[in-house]
């Protein structure tokens, strides 16, 4: 009998492992099991892969199960004396889960784990794979044992076929048919081979496999051979796992010895030899008549089908050709029968599937899940979510043959149809993960360029036509992209995949056409906007942060500016493009931060508060910001209708190129959102002032309490100007869709902050609930709880991180007392006396995926609470009055007018538009962005060249210090802010930074602009 | 390297010595693989493992030894991307040319690499220490230009850095 | 070569040896580890109970250890904590008393109550 010991230490030995010191790490706890005596009570064994690649070398200590992750070789000391010896867990170095609340310890207790249906890989990082016994020990070979002598060949392909089993290696073939049809087929000789030759880049789970669990494979293979009369068997494994081989070897030569290979298995007279074959590095051998080839020593070219393998294989023989993870399921089902294992998974896909989860997501690594588990469940409680609190964009899967899945699909069972309907592939399971910062048109280049190296070149569709569409891809990221070219693509892909000759050539395409299924719109901004919204194409910026901002800024210059403490030039950088820096200073989402490559190091640049920092400075000295204009006048005049900042944007711009603009607002005063949305404390509105009157000394006309449609009529607009901007915002408010909104005490967000800035009597009462989760709501809750109520609740329908309010904003309101209620929904407004009295809510709670990528709100049945209040403020979403437009139809698309995004040109000849009036609710920056665009398309259409008079070339943007040798993390400044009790409704919190923390923030820009910048 | 010295002559006839028993150890393993079916892939890994790449004068062997024409055998080889026809040195120095690291330098880099090593790119130095290869963006643009060897990570690499980059490797080994 | 009787036996024999590895047992057998614990011989009634289980063909017993637990002044202390039955806790074990924990309690099912220290429900 065995030795037994109370405790097994079990060190993942798989190749992730490996490469990370997994050995030392085992060796270390070796030796000072030994230093502690305990060698006799504590066995140290080598497993096959966990499937946690990305927490390697990780242990799991029997019998508790304590996971152990990240370890290095000098934690030995500490596990054995203290774990191993004392009982006491090393907290430090277990698992965490999620936010690092409480410690996960055990294997059992981690999500990555527990949601996992392990069968396939049940003996993966259990057994030790060197140890043909411990398979046996867990039923191992008992079905081949049963097999022999239980069952004949036809009775083992019939459990097979009832078993639903399809080939887990790519197009989902029925095992058991396939079995048929070469014990069918006439021939002496038959084979049996085992692909093992993993060519999709991150796929790894047949390696995984191979050397976690080879006898599993084995015992597939001899089945398989007895069920179609083959009586030689090859796997055909790749040369890039030697580790794989080395197990496999072992375990063959294991085999052997115990007589499960050989002339007389098992006694029973049966025979059966396996043998390994390596490949040599090509990617076409994955397809099966590229792979005979291979294995009978020729160039692994493809061979046009039929003849099928079944009937025409290895040496002309029949022949059947399986993957690893098909294999490593026969014995499965036979011990577990057909009946059982065809309970799991869907209708059309039985069993489980193993994924190997790559790419921009929390939990990488290998991971079982019964077939038909949806995609979000993998990525989200299984993978963990994306990492650095980025957006999930698509999943690619299936690898170069595959297609991408877009964040609308979340909820797709992961299934051979489901997929293939999606136009993607189960393939062999690679699952990789991208969020936002991928750019689809760079990924599909990536996948051609992969395939046009891979490609055998015996085909014309092939070999020629993928070279045609990767050059057009080329032609795309590099920004000389036609018009023409998408459609060209997509014919050309059309063609190879009807004309090629093999399964590669047929699905070389499917990168390029599954991304242009889902995002066209991508490879639309890249050829005619020149745009990489992912920042990726590098030919097409100067940086991300510049690329990135809907207004243009060149971020990097001025930045860099403020870094010299040139702050004088750096500003005028920004107000080239931007009139409204110091608003931007104060209230811009800044998009730019998020593409920040600094975050890359530590964390992104405080962009916005550095352009506010240049700006104050401006604005405290009064001094008047210097914008170069055209010496003529054109003698042209042009309506702005809405003094919003995407129409005072195009009236500065348009006075600067010689025109005559004249706004017309229908308040008291311009600004728009900017001077009615935003509170004071937020954006003091002198700062506003300031930078109006500077867009009015250009020589812009502003005719404030003007309305469109009532004081003046759009048609008499028409007919007295040259041309019109429509930029009237988005102002009309949603309602709740709920009873009890006409009560008193309900107000709608727009009507609220802008009755508080006009100085009208607004009273709240001490509750208030606003309804909502956008910057709205927090400025309207911020705003009630400066008029003195004592309790302001924020009643939200999801979680937290989907709240569209910018973080920073969300961490200030609770700081001053704010509530928020996550996962509620207000079903009615109960009043007494005609006042709000009650606020009723529905809990909700999380369920499938919606369109936006995230899990949907639905009610919990029953779960109704009552929040007592005085007022209610809703502040859902928003949508353009348009009522103004009279007779006068411009196109609109879901009640918001349609413009060109390039020009702002509308359905109508001479009428412009832009900002939230076109794009809904939308951020400051965009529609200054929008504004920029409109002046340049009136302008040419005007006469003009569109180009805005600019004198900043001047400007000698600092070279890239020399001297920086080694970049130090150093965290992002941080905001000054006012403290809670000094705040009030006037006073701004956010303090501005001092000289010196400006440059050295400036100081942490990486200079991703050093490309485009001419060198020395 | 005109110039011979006895030490030189020395290691000449060492080199000799060791390329005679690598051709007797191809002999045998040829002799034990005749005959069976498709094993001219298998015989080539083993070849390459022990010469390191696949000379002609093997490939001649391999096919007069396992009775397969020549350009059969020469066709396998260049078909498979795991075979090499060239040597490779110890260690592949990979320099960026991504758009950053181009025109921060990467270029200048390149030839001073090109210049020291006297290889061109995609060559081996004589010595088989060094393989030079250029590489595309490897996203450390901040850190421009950028030179990889083997798993180590160079970032902003000045021209007079790079003698150095070479002697941590020249001198590491044998 | 093997025969499917042989196949059987190996079966049988690792899986023994394995069963630590599953986690799940009838009965858990905990050493209080600690500094006291050890100085007060902890280190020899482990090895005597681990000895004792597999001289009588034991393998459905967890042994493990744990921390201090505060009974400072009665270890080396062992739990066996049967499933289904409240956790007995002796006191001053020795290995000589071990052995006869393992034989008496956890083979027969006999506490052996003079040596108790603690019950807990």
């Amino acid at each position: 009998m065995e030795k037994l010991y109370r405790s097994h230490v079990l060190v993942c030995a798989g190749a992730g492992c490996v490469s990370s010191g997994c050995h030392a790490v085992a060796e270390a706890l070796t030796r000072e099991i030994a230093k502690n005596k305990l060698e006799n009570e504590i066995r140290v064994i080598q497993t096959g892969c966990v499937g946690s690649c990305d927490l390697g070398p990780v242990i799991v200590v029997a019998p508790e199960g304590t996971f152990y992750q990240k370890l290095k070789a000098e934690d030995a000391v500490r596990i054995v004396e203290e774990h191993l010896l004392k009982g006491r867990v090393v907290e430090d170095l277990v698992h965490k889960n999620g936010q690092g609340d409480g410690v996960g310890g055990t294997i059992e207790d981690i999500p990555f784990f527990k949601l996992q249906k392990k069968l396939v890989l049940r003996n993966c990082g259990v057994i030790d794979p060197s140890n043909i016994d411990e398979y046996i020990a867990r039923d191992g070979y008992a079905a081949l044992g049963k097999v022999l002598t239980e069952m004949t060949p036809a009775q083992v392909i019939e459990e097979i076929k009832k078993s639903g089993l399809r080939g887990r290696g790519g197009g989902g073939f029925p095992t058991g048919l396939k079995w048929q049809f070469a014990a069918d087929a006439k021939g002496e000789q038959k084979y049996i081979l085992c692909n093992a030759d993993e060519g999709d880049p991150g796929a790894f789970m047949d390696r995984s496999l191979l050397e976690g669990d080879p006898h599993s494979v084995i015992e597939g293979m001899i089945i398989g051979g007895y069920a179609i009369g083959a009586s030689q068997g090859y796997v055909y494994v790749r040369a890039e796992y030697p580790l794989a081989i080395e197990r496999l070897e072992h375990a063959l030569s294991q085999a052997r010895e115990y007589g499960l290979l050989g002339d007389n298995i098992l006694g029973t007279g049966h025979k059966f030899n396996l043998e390994i074959r390596m490949g040599a590095g090509a990617f076409v051998c994955g397809e099966e008549t590229a792979l005979m080839a291979s294995i009978e020593g020729k160039r692994g070219e493809p061979r046009p089908r039929p003849p099928f393998p079944a009937h025409s294989g290895l040496w002309e023989s029949p022949t059947v050709l399986n993957n690893v993870e098909t294999y490593a399921n026969v014995p499965l089902i036979i011990n577990m029968t057909a009946d059982e294992f065809s309970k799991i998974g869907t209708e059309k896909s039985k069993g489980t599937k193993i994924f190997a989860l790559a790419g921009n997501i929390n939990n990488t690594g290998l991971v079982e899940v019964p077939m038909g588990t949806d995609l979000g469940t993998i990525i989200y409680d299984i993978g963990g979510g994306i990492g650095n609190g980025r957006k999930f964009k698509a999943a690619q899967a299936g690898g170069p043959s595959g297609g991408c899945i877009p964040k609308e699909h979340l909820n797709v069972p992961m299934d051979y149809d489901s997929l293939i309907q999606l136009g993607a592939m189960m393939g062999s399971g690679g699952l990789i993960i991208m969020d936002e910062n991928t750019c689809m048109v760079d990924l599909a280049r990536y996948f051609l360029d992969f395939i046009q190296d891979e490609s055998c070149g015996k085909c014309t569709p092939c070999r020629v036509g993928t070279k045609r569409m990767l050059e057009i891809l080329d032609r795309i990221a590099h920004g000389e992209g036609k018009e023409g070219d998408i459609e060209l693509l997509e014919e050309l892909g059309q063609r190879i995949k009807d004309s090629a000759l093999c399964g590669l050539g047929q699905t070389a395409p499917n990168p390029v056409l599954s991304t242009l299924r889902y995002f066209r719109d991508e490879y639309e901004a890249h050829v005619r906007d020149k745009k990489c919204p992912a920042c990726v194409c590098s030919s097409l910026f100067e940086a991300p942060c510049s690329h990135t901002c809907p207004a243009g800024t060149s971020v990097p210059k001025y930045v860099s500016l403020i870094s010299q403490r040139r702050f004088g030039e750096a500003l005028r950088i920004v107000r080239d493009h931007n009139p409204f820096a110091a608003v931007c200073g104060r209230v811009c989402n800044a998009p730019c931060e998020n593409k920040c490559r600094r975050s890359q190091i530590d964390e992104p640049l405080s962009i916005r508060n550095l352009k506010r920092y240049v700006a104050d400075l401006e604005l405290k000295e009064n001094k008047l910001p210097a914008v170069k204009c055209r010496p003529e006048r054109t003698g042209k005049t042009v309506a702005i209708i809405g003094g919003g900042p995407a129409g005072l944007t195009a009236a500065f711009h348009l006075a600067r190129m010689g025109h005559s603009p004249t706004v017309f607002e229908a308040l008291p005063e311009a600004g728009g959102m900017l001077m009615w949305g935003i509170p004071e404390y937020r954006l003091p509105k002198a700062v506003l002032r300031q930078e109006i009157k500077a867009i009015e000394d250009l020589g812009v006309v502003i005719k404030t309490n003007t309305r469109v449609g009532k004081d003046i009529s759009f048609e008499d607009i028409k007919k007295s100007f040259d041309a019109v901007f429509v930029g009237v915002g988005a102002d009309k408010s949603w309602t709740l869709e709920i009873p009890g909104e006409d009560l008193d005490g309900v107000y709608d967000s727009i009507k609220f902050l802008r009755d508080v800035q006009l100085g009208k009597p607004v009273s709240v009462g001490e509750k208030v609930a606003v309804v909502g989760g956008g910057n709205a709501a927090i400025d309207a809750a911020r705003t009630a709880h400066r008029l003195g109520a004592k309790e302001v609740t924020i009643v939200y329908r999801r979680l937290r991180e989907d709240m569209p309010a910018d973080p920073y904003e969300i961490h200030e309101a609770e700081l001053e007392g704010i509530k928020i209620k996550f996962l509620m929904a207000p079903t009615e407004i109960i009043g007494e006396n005609g006042k709000v009295k009650t606020l009723k809510c529905q809990l909700l709670e999380l369920r499938e995926f919606d369109k936006s990528g995230r899990r949907s709100p639905k009610p919990v049945e029953g779960a109704i609470i009552d929040l007592p209040v005085d007022s209610v403020i809703s502040a859902i979403s928003q949508e353009p009055e348009l009522d103004f437009l009279g007779g006068n139809t411009l196109e609109t698309k879901r009640g918001k007018i349609w413009a060109d995004r390039l020009e702002g040109k509308t359905s109508a000849e001479g009428i412009f538009a832009g900002g939230d009036a076109v794009t809904g609710p939308a951020t400051v920056i965009e529609a200054i962005g929008a504004g920029v665009k409109a002046a340049q398309g009136i302008d040419r259409f005007l006469g003009g060249t569109g180009e805005i008079p600019s004198d900043i070339e001047d400007i000698v943007i600092p070279g890239v210090p020399e001297d920086v040798d080694d970049i130090v993390e150093t965290p992002r400044a941080k905001m000054p802010t006012l403290s809670v009790e000094k705040r009030s409704s006037k006073a701004e919190v956010e303090l501005g930074f001092s000289r010196d923390e400006a440059v050295k923030e400036a100081n942490r820009c990486l200079r991703c602009d050093a490309c485009s910048l001419e060198t020395r | 390297m005109s110039t011979h010295t006895c030490e030189c002559e020395e290691k000449a006839q060492q080199v000799a010595a060791d390329e005679k028993e690598r051709y007797e150890k191809l002999d045998k393993i040829i002799e034990t693989c005749k005959g069976q079916k498709g094993v001219l892939i298998q015989v080539l890994h083993q070849a390459q493992e022990l010469f390191g790449w696949l000379p002609e004068d093997v490939q001649i062997k391999v096919a007069e030894g396992l009775n397969v024409p020549i350009s059969e055998v020469n066709g396998v080889i260049t078909f498979y991307s795991f075979f090499n026809t060239v040597p490779r040195g110890e260690h592949t120095i990979r320099v960026c040319l991504g758009t950053a690291c181009y025109v921060r330098g990467g270029k200048q880099v390149l030839e001073q690499f090109e210049k020291e090593l006297k290889v061109a790119v995609g060559g081996t130095t004589e010595n088989r220490k060094f393989s030079l290869e250029v590489n595309r963006c490897v996203g450390a643009c901040g850190l421009a230009p950028v030179v990889t060897v083997g798993a180590d990570i160079y970032r902003r690499v000045k021209l007079d850095k790079i003698p150095g980059i070479i002697a941590k490797y020249t001198n590491g080994r044998s | 070569m093997k025969t499917l009787e042989d196949l059987k036996k190996i079966r049988e024999q690792t899986l023994q040896a394995m069963k630590v590895r599953e986690g799940e047992h009838n009965c858990k057998v905990v050493v209080a580890m600690g500094t006291c614990g050890i100085a007060s011989g902890a280190r020899e009634v482990m090895a005597a109970i681990l000895d004792e289980l597999e001289k009588n063909s034991v393998t459905d017993v967890t042994v493990t250890q744990s921390g201090c637990k505060g009974l400072c002044d009665r270890e080396p202390t062992v739990d066996v904590i049967k499933s289904g039955e409240a956790p007995i806790t002796y006191g001053f074990v020795t290995p000589e008393k071990a052995r006869t924990i393992v034989t008496g309690h956890i083979i027969n099912g006999q506490i052996q109550g003079e040596w108790v220290v603690a019950t807990q429900e």
